[in-house]
């Protein structure tokens, strides 16, 4: 049945994942293997994203399945059965309001393990702060859509770094408008134009691969 | 009174445009110019004040004009577009003006759920921002496709605009009445700054916009993440729904004919959510039928292909050589030309991010292998991908890059 669950969620046919995924749930040990199958698929998924065979459609549609699936299933784990490889504190930066990017990043990276917390959009940059204060996380994730977002990344950056917790953190970028420059000018670890990518890179930054 | 002198400069910038638009060597590379917020802070303004005080935003931009004079006028961006509102009046080109560019003052009378704006929703340095909503349901699809402009009139538009929630109300009709008073004033101060721009030696050419049915639906009536669970839920739905919103989105789009418009300019967004296969099911036929149909009206396109079109890039090849201009945000502009020269003018080609951060040394460096490699044959023209440098763009990058247009553009 794992089999079955892992084929048809990255042949993207919701309807047979989540009738296997409810049938398979409910069987003994059946929440754990819904859970490990389904990080399995998001992990496909977002491999054939990266070698260019699916688009962000199918990534939306997988991290929609993801949600769907995981609503019935998380609550049947024990606290212990779900793992986390690192924390990531994640938000839109201040002054932008966009968040299809970053929700789109955000169950990639649930599902490959991250225990991700969001704060949300047009975050203040002491927001960052607090949120770095109180999760201590190992990664910050900052999105942007709009090209204002870059002043905001670098203005969070440098709050950060004043507060003398740059030294503690990872930070990787993201947004339709980053590119390797604007990592550089706003003194970030790395940067992603897409999920995958994102996800990849943080996994790295972790360490994990 | 506009000079001689600056008449002839007008010619010559309008002259060299249209050259690559004809896929011809002009005597120069067009170049668009580096726009967006830096124009507010360069002058001193806030966005707040870029967006809601039209006198200061024209006067922004003037000044930054001067000092970086480009072969389009920038305008100052500062409104964004409801097309749903357009489009519900779309029997009404008159009042579709009124309704379809919403900027700072007029979104104060009209409250459209759609935009925030800098000083009211968001801080009074942020850019003007569109997020949508599942404003429609998908039990929808069936109402709209009977009858589009009816649906956006009746459902829609009292939706996502506040000022209409009621269209029974004198509020609503309040809300009309200001907005026509608004507009004058605008319209006047606009007046006053179109002369200016052609005192500067612009030439001036008026605008039309051509929304394709599936990011109509996408960025006005479902979302985009809903829209992409429609294709596989209902997509028989969404297809009929594209084809019935069609007619109408062209009509408002040549509209614009009338006022001498003779380049339509369509924004694609859903393009790269896509795949392949499902652009070339949903997206690409109205698309098309939308260039062909305006081209047959004697309107050329624009289109912005957002994000990266390079899986799709052969689809342009089937519109007959000279259609328009294919405006490339993040696609490899190179490869682009490869497939479409002497078919295709392209637009783009220099990242904001390289801008932003970036050295003069390096601009003038990536400028002078870019223009290299693309201007030969004629049919390009030099362009941000996305014309909005924030407003903490360093000043001595985009002097670097107007001179590095002067150097290396020359034919």
């Amino acid at each position: 049945m794992r089999e079955q669950l892992l084929k048809s969620f990255v042949d993207m046919d919701e309807q047979e994942a989540v009738r296997i995924a409810r049938e398979l749930v409910d069987t003994d040990g059946g929440a754990v293997a819904v859970l490990d199958t389904c990080k399995e698929a998001m992990e496909e998924v977002g491999r054939l994203f990266e070698a260019g065979e699916y688009f962000l459609s199918e990534l939306i549609a997988a991290g929609d399945m993801f949600n769907q699936i995981m609503e019935f299933t998380l609550p049947k784990l024990q606290g212990d059965e779900v793992t986390s490889i690192g924390t990531m504190v994640l938000g839109t930066v201040q002054g932008d309001v966009h968040n299809i990017g970053k929700d789109i990043f955000k169950v990639m990276a649930e599902a490959s393990g991250i225990n991700v917390i969001d704060i949300g959009i047009d975050v203040p940059h002491e927001k960052f702060v607090e949120a770095i204060k109180e999760h201590k996380p190992e990664l910050v994730g900052m999105c942007c859509l709009i090209t204002l977002g870059v002043d905001s990344m670098k203005r969070t950056i440098e709050v950060i770094r004043e507060a003398g917790l740059r030294d503690d953190i990872k930070i990787i970028i993201g947004g339709g408008r980053v590119s390797q420059a604007v990592m550089e000018h706003v003194g970030a670890d790395a940067w992603a134009d897409d999920a995958a990518r994102g996800v990849r890179l943080s996994k790295e930054l972790l360490g994990k691969e | 009174m506009i000079s001689h002198e600056m008449k002839k400069v007008a010619e010559e910038r309008a002259a060299r445009y249209k050259a690559a638009v004809e896929l011809k060597e002009p005597d120069r590379v067009p170049f668009m110019g580096l726009g967006g917020d830096v124009v507010a802070a360069y002058a001193g303004i806030t966005s707040y004040e870029f967006c809601f005080d039209y006198e200061k935003s024209y006067q922004a931009t003037l000044k930054y004009l001067r000092e970086f004079p480009s072969d389009q006028p920038l305008m100052p961006m500062t409104s964004l577009a409801n097309t749903v509102a357009a489009l519900a009046f779309v029997d009404y080109p008159d009042i579709t003006p009124l309704v379809s560019n919403i900027d700072g003052p007029t979104n104060d009378i009209l409250g459209v759920k759609y935009f925030r704006f800098p000083g009211r929703e968001l801080g009074e340095n942020s850019s003007p921002q569109f997020i949508g909503k599942d404003f429609m349901q998908p039990e929808e699809y069936d109402e709209l496709i009977a009858d589009p402009v009816k649906f956006c009139y009746e459902k829609i538009v009292p939706r996502t605009i506040t000022g209409l929630q009621d269209l029974q109300s004198a509020n609503a009709l309040a809300a009309m009445a200001r907005l026509g008073i608004e507009k004058t004033r605008q319209g006047a101060a606009m007046q006053k700054f179109l002369l200016e721009l052609q005192k500067l030696g612009y030439p001036l050419s008026g605008t039309s916009m051509f929304l394709t049915p599936l990011d109509f639906i996408g960025d006005f009536l479902r979302d985009i993440p809903n829209l992409i669970k429609d294709l596989r839920r209902y997509p028989d739905k969404v297809k009929a729904a594209a084809e019935a919103l069609l007619e109408p989105l062209l009509k408002l789009a040549l509209a614009g004919k009338k006022t001498g418009v003779e380049m339509s300019f369509i924004p694609l967004h859903f393009n790269e959510y896509l795949s392949p296969v499902l652009y070339n099911e949903f997206y690409w036929p109205t698309l098309k039928a939308g260039i062909l149909g305006m081209l047959e009206e004697g309107m050329r396109s624009r289109v912005f292909f957002e994000g990266r079109h390079d899986p799709h890039l052969e689809t342009i090849l089937e519109l007959p050589a000279g259609w328009g201009i294919a405006f490339f945000e993040k696609t490899d502009v190179r490869k682009a030309k490869k497939l479409l020269q002497g078919h295709t003018c392209i637009m783009g080609g220099l990242d904001p991010g390289m801008v932003i951060g970036s050295t003069p040394a390096k601009l003038d460096e990536h400028i002078k292998e870019l223009l290299g490699d693309m201007m030969p044959g004629g049919g390009f023209i030099l362009s941000l991908g996305v014309n909005n440098l924030p407003r903490e763009t360093p000043i001595e990058n985009i002097a670097a890059v107007y001179e590095a247009v002067e150097k290396y553009g020359k034919y």
